[in-house]
């Protein structure tokens, strides 16, 4: 890559942009995480107490986590609860990404791209609260599945996990359904109908040919929904109830409520490990390499 | 097995744009079937039909006498070798032959019997396992043929198959496809440009233009006989004579085509002519025979323009003194061999043709592109 640069732009600029992007990621990426890291290892101590001799390296706050059960459940139903959301974003992007490659005329899909990526202009927290508004318990959705016969009397969706589910679907949509869309945009129309000739219906088509393809779409689409939807705050603040909180609010409610930043540290940096062995195991399970989701 | 197919005025419309015109047409169970035609007539449009990607617009297609409009890509007896091939990139060879076996629920065992026998029949035995990406380009031409044949079609169709391969190898294939098609006897329809691949491999061979077809006709007649002006131009070479009937005896026709001496060719017995009607006379390279200057058995004269050497013959561009241009064809065996000489470009020379070796057909076609015809007094 270096010679690559240096061939393009000649030594002097070469050595600008690589060290433009050292300094970028030293200061922007890496010193913050290891400061994070670093608080997270110490206890939480007065500006006066600092580098004194109760300043040691300790794991006390890794043990805090450890010991209350509350937020053990709330660490695992966070990790069930993105497996699910990816999940159903995947449900729902498959079909989407598939007619948008292989079915849409150009215009079909300009006019659905449009549709899809328009309310993205819109701000996420605004966004959230437009579903906030039809689950209301006398809002739209309840009105008109009434209004349909469906049911009796109104549901309150934003009391379980329904809305925050349906919310982050809805939030994250576009980040399974781009990598989908190039992934099988790139699978030769020829192979679906050579399939489909020697006598495979859909489904094996799908199984055995698209989705095989679009394996590496897939992992990325699923490794950045699940960490949108790990990390999301927003949603699960708006949409979900008591009973559905999610681990940011516990590491919000460390940083800006209990006030003690290396519990709120230690809290974060379990989010981040589980981010990466969440990555590490898709990697696994499609069998692709980071050059593969780079693409 | 019965693996007649046939067209029942069978249209294709795309929009306003009418690819394939009504057509009909019925192609024998076990025939080696081709259609020519040029790029963008209609080859594949038609194919698609037949295979179910597409629904026809109008008429329907039947396959061994059964309608073929409500069965649906995956359940017609037919298997396509497609342009590009679309082998599965992602399996070995085994699994892209077998493919089409797994889907029918046939078990392991038997799958691989039928690759093995397959890969015998494609003369690739023991490559199964081999990634498809490791083939070269005639062995990967061998696998997507086998694959086809695993589901046992009734009706094989082939998109230009040979297209991207090298010319040995393209004429090595041409023998391998016949040969496989003798063993099989299984239906061929295969679609070309080339009308070398056409002519060499079909039974019969339907020429198409502008999604309609021309004619239907063995090989040999299409050459001899050809039925249209299309025809005449594009399987083959001729050189056109557009003129005006002076006479009709028989099975000849004599023309007036501005020359010095009147042109005579046999009609075609199907478009019947009378004097004073418009016509063509078309005379084939092969057809001329091209004398030196001082030869007066021969009745016209001509300056050499450039000539092209193609090892069996030489390709001579000779201006008629009357204007116009003929494309004429020098054998290279020995005997006539020497001729040349006397027939170095700028050279005048003489040259003439056997009326039986020249065709009329009715009309006068004006301003075709075609460069494999040459147009002759098109100022006459
Ligand atoms: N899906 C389609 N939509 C519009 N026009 C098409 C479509 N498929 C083919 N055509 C047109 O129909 C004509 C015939 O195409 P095709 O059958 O592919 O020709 P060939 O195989 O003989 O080269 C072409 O002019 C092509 O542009
Ligand atoms: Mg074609």
């Amino acid at each position: 890559m270096w010679r690559q640069l240096r061939n393009r732009f000649g030594l002097p600029l070469t050595m600008a942009i690589v060290s433009l992007m050292g300094i970028w990621l030293i200061v922007m990426v890496l010193l913050p995480q290891w400061q994070m890291i670093d608080y997270s290892f110490h206890p939480s101590l007065l500006p006066a107490e600092r580098g004194g001799a109760k300043d040691v390296w300790s794991l006390t706050n890794y043990a805090t986590f450890f010991h209350n059960e509350i937020h053990l459940a709330i660490f695992f139903k966070t990790i069930w609860s993105s497996v699910l959301v990816t999940a159903l974003t995947l449900i729902v992007s498959y079909p989407l990404a598939y007619y948008l490659a292989k079915v849409a005329t150009p215009g079909q899909a300009a006019l659905c791209l449009l549709l899809l990526i328009v309310p993205f202009w819109i701000n996420e927290i605004l966004r959230t609260f437009a579903w906030y508004i039809i689950f209301a318990f006398r809002g739209p959705l309840n009105e008109l599945l009434f209004a349909l016969g469906l049911i009796d009397r109104p549901i309150r969706f934003l009391n379980g996990d329904t809305g925050v589910l349906v919310g982050m679907v809805y939030a994250y949509i576009l980040f399974m359904v781009f990598p989908l869309y190039n992934a099988i945009e790139s699978l030769d129309t020829n192979q679906i109908r050579a399939a489909r000739d020697l006598g495979a219906g859909w489904g094996r088509t799908h199984r055995r040919i698209v989705i095989p393809h679009a394996k590496p779409g897939i992992a990325t689409g699923c490794i950045m929904t699940f960490m949108l939807a790990a990390g999301s705050y927003a949603v699960p603040a708006l949409l979900g109830s008591p009973g559905s909180r999610w681990f940011t609010q516990i590491i919000y409610n460390w940083f800006f409520e209990g006030g003690d930043w290396n519990q709120g540290a230690a809290y974060a940096f379990l989010l981040l490990v589980l981010c990466i062995v969440f990555v590490t195991a898709i990697m696994r399970i499609f069998k692709v390499g980071l050059g593969d989701i780079a693409k | 097995m019965d693996g007649r197919v046939t067209l029942n005025q069978v249209a294709m419309r795309f929009g306003d744009f009418t690819a394939i015109q009504p057509t009909s047409l019925e192609i024998e169970s076990g025939e080696f079937f081709s259609f020519l035609g040029p790029s963008g007539c209609g080859k594949t449009t038609l194919l698609n039909m037949i295979s179910g990607f597409l629904t026809p617009s109008e008429g329907s297609v039947a396959i061994g006498g059964v309608d073929m409009t409500r069965v649906p890509v995956n359940r017609r007896p037919t298997a396509m070798i497609f342009q590009n091939l679309a082998l599965f990139p992602l399996m070995s060879v085994y699994r892209n032959i077998e493919f089409g076996l797994e889907v029918r629920g046939i078990d392991r065992k038997q799958r691989r019997d039928k690759a093995d026998e397959l890969l015998d029949l494609v003369a690739l035995s023991g490559s199964g396992d081999k990634p498809v990406a490791e083939l070269s380009g005639g062995q990967k031409q061998r696998i997507a043929i086998a694959r086809a044949l695993a589901v046992e079609p009734r009706v094989l169709l082939l998109d230009e198959p040979l297209s991207a391969l090298d010319l040995k190898l393209r004429q090595h294939m041409r023998t391998e496809l016949k040969a496989i098609q003798r063993k099989t006897g299984i239906t061929f329809i295969y679609i070309t440009h080339d009308q070398g691949e056409a002519l060499t491999m079909s039974d019969r061979v339907a020429v198409m233009c502008d999604g309609r077809i021309q004619q239907v006709a063995d090989p040999m007649t299409l050459y001899r006989q050809p039925r249209t002006d299309f025809v005449a131009g594009f399987v083959g070479e001729n050189n056109r004579f557009p003129g005006r009937v002076a006479a009709v005896d028989g099975g000849m026709v004599t023309l007036d085509a501005g020359l010095p001496a009147p042109l005579r060719g046999h009609a075609d017995a199907a478009s019947p002519l009378a004097p004073g009607d418009e016509a063509t006379l078309y005379v084939r390279p092969e057809q001329w025979r091209v004398g030196s200057a001082g030869d007066s058995s021969l009745r016209f004269g001509g300056v050499v323009q450039a000539e092209h050497f193609e090892g069996a013959w030489l390709t001579l561009e000779i201006a008629l003194d009357q204007g116009g241009t003929v494309r004429a064809h020098v054998p290279q065996a020995l005997e006539s061999a020497g001729i040349e000489s006397q027939l170095a470009v700028g050279s005048p020379c003489r040259l003439d043709y056997s009326p039986r070796g020249a065709l009329v057909l009715p009309g006068v076609e004006r301003g075709r592109a075609n460069e494999e015809s040459v147009d002759v007094a098109a100022t006459a």
